[in-house]
């Protein structure tokens, strides 16, 4: 999460988010020292002052985000004008609770990461029009509590935006355990509403969230980001935010939205050959590369394959690696991930986990798997939130996307015996 | 007109007992682990009051019926 990250080449900064730079991200978890966050001054220098949201304005922001078709990049594109209406209407009458979500939780991207260390203004400002514009008597910024560099920066960033005296509410930075479903919004309301960072489950659906009585907002740091670009310039930024992950090492860019997808990948992976690509994270999806090469980096055109970008996240399996096996590995981590509160979650990803290492390991027959493909309809839906569904979805792509590997375990061989060396059997 | 009911549950509350597979049988089968699948089709007067029995016997308080 918290990544070094060090900046290769520098392009011409256009109003996009990050500019055209590709931060490659070091192995290993460590501070952000090569670069600075950007300064209150720098960051004015290049917007100007911040746009008024509250009132008429705040109207005409909502506007905005319907026309532009804003979504939400936590992962779930959920549009966010959708979102906005609900709360600015409970939140005219009895206030609201805007918090910016910045607990990047998926263990393959760090763009919102690289965000907050190197734009926090940006985000800031996206957060306070949201607040603005939704009568929020409450403004948080929520952090996995081992977010280091991200804190600072905000922290930084907030004192500058005091100093000036910026005619804005207060903004509260709240840390959150560092486990990965303390980033999910449900559990971010429950732990604001005085109880524990786990998901929540609504018996009413289509209800907005309240935090103590208070409607809330949970928008992820990126979208705030791209709401701020729109207060500014009344339009988006055509440009994806990716964390693109191969054998080696791992960077965050920024490419337009009309950019195919193989792209960004070969930037990172270079000349290594790719089979095949995690779309989406660790609850995407597994595609072919020939299939994920041509597409480009926007999540509406990868809906109709039956893909998504969620939080802007590619992993490249290089040729020669068993995607089975990284698949295993996945798998197990988010078992163990699991809230541990729902038993389809807790005992069934346990299983799938299981089986699905088993499968990596060549020990298993075709009723094993025809077992583990039962377990993976039984479990889908059956969630207080949607980590299993994630879960599931992504063994059933790697099942069918590797399916000429599952067919060689089942015999006892594997097409990619090297791609064993050095992994966890 | 009335809305079609569902029967649903709140999977957190649930902790697998399993006395709502044995009331509304028609409605619940039970996974792997001991915790119920529920039919997602709408309920109909016979139902219903199968649905209803296993509501009110869910020592969870977890099953609750949908109408939409």
């Amino acid at each position: 999460m918290n990544a070094r990250l060090h900046l290769v080449e520098q392009e011409p900064p256009a109003p996009q988010l990050l500019g055209g730079a590709v931060y490659h991200l070091g192995p290993g978890a460590g501070t952000m020292t090569d670069l600075e966050p950007e300064s209150l001054a720098v960051h004015r220098a290049r917007f100007g002052p911040r746009p008024n949201a509250s009132g008429t304005d705040g109207d005409a922001l909502l506007t905005t985000l319907e026309a532009i078709g804003l979504t939400g990049r936590g992962g779930a594109h959920f549009p966010v004008a959708t979102k906005w209406r609900a709360v600015r209407a409970a939140g005219a009458e009895h206030g609201s609770v805007v918090v910016a979500n910045g607990a990047e939780s998926e263990p393959l991207s760090a763009k919102d990461a690289a965000l907050l260390e190197l734009r926090p203004h940006l985000v800031l400002d996206g957060l306070v029009c949201a607040a603005e514009a939704l009568y929020a008597q409450d403004v948080v910024v929520w952090l996995h509590e081992g977010a280091h560099a991200a804190r600072a920066a905000l922290t930084r960033a907030i004192a500058e935006r005091a100093a000036a005296h910026l005619p804005e509410p207060p903004l509260r930075v709240v840390l959150g355990p560092g486990r990965y479903l303390s980033g999910e919004s449900s559990a971010i309301v429950r732990a604001l509403s005085g109880g524990p960072a786990l998901p929540a489950f609504r018996r009413e659906a289509g209800q907005i969230a309240r935090i103590n009585g208070r409607a809330a907002l949970v928008q992820n740091v990126e979208t705030l980001a791209r709401v701020a670009v729109a207060a500014y310039d009344g339009a988006d930024t055509a440009t994806t935010l990716l964390t693109v992950t191969g054998p080696s090492h791992r960077a965050v860019l920024e490419v337009a939205t009309s950019t195919r997808l193989r792209e960004p990948i070969t930037a990172v992976v270079g000349a290594t050959q790719v089979q095949a690509v995690l779309v989406g994270g660790y609850g995407g999806s597994w595609a072919p590369w020939a299939q994920v090469s041509e597409l480009p980096a926007t999540d509406s055109a990868l809906r109709p394959h039956g893909l998504s970008l969620g939080a802007g996240v590619l992993l490249a399996l290089p040729a020669g690696s068993c995607g089975l096996h990284l698949t295993a590995e996945i798998t197990t981590y988010l078992a163990e991930s699991s809230a541990r509160q729902c038993g389809p979650c807790l005992f069934g990803l346990r299983a799938v986990a299981d089986l699905t290492a088993e499968l990596a390991a060549r020990r298993v027959r075709r009723r094993d798997t025809a077992r583990l493909r039962r377990f993976l309809t039984e479990i889908s839906g059956r969630g207080g939130c949607h980590h299993p569904d994630g879960a599931v979805r992504m063994v059933a792509s790697a099942m069918a996307t590797f399916a000429e590997d599952v067919s060689a375990h089942l015999h006892g061989r594997c097409l990619h015996e090297a791609g064993h060396r050095g992994r966890r059997g | 007109m009335r809305g079609q009911r569902r029967l649903r549950i709140d999977p957190i509350a649930c902790d697998g007992i399993g006395i709502c597979a044995h009331l509304a049988a028609e409605l619940v089968r039970v996974d792997s682990w001991g915790y119920p699948i529920l039919t997602r089709e709408p309920l109909d007067a016979a139902t219903e009051r199968q649905a209803r029995a296993a509501v009110t016997a869910c020592p969870r308080r977890a099953l609750f019926i949908d109408e939409r």
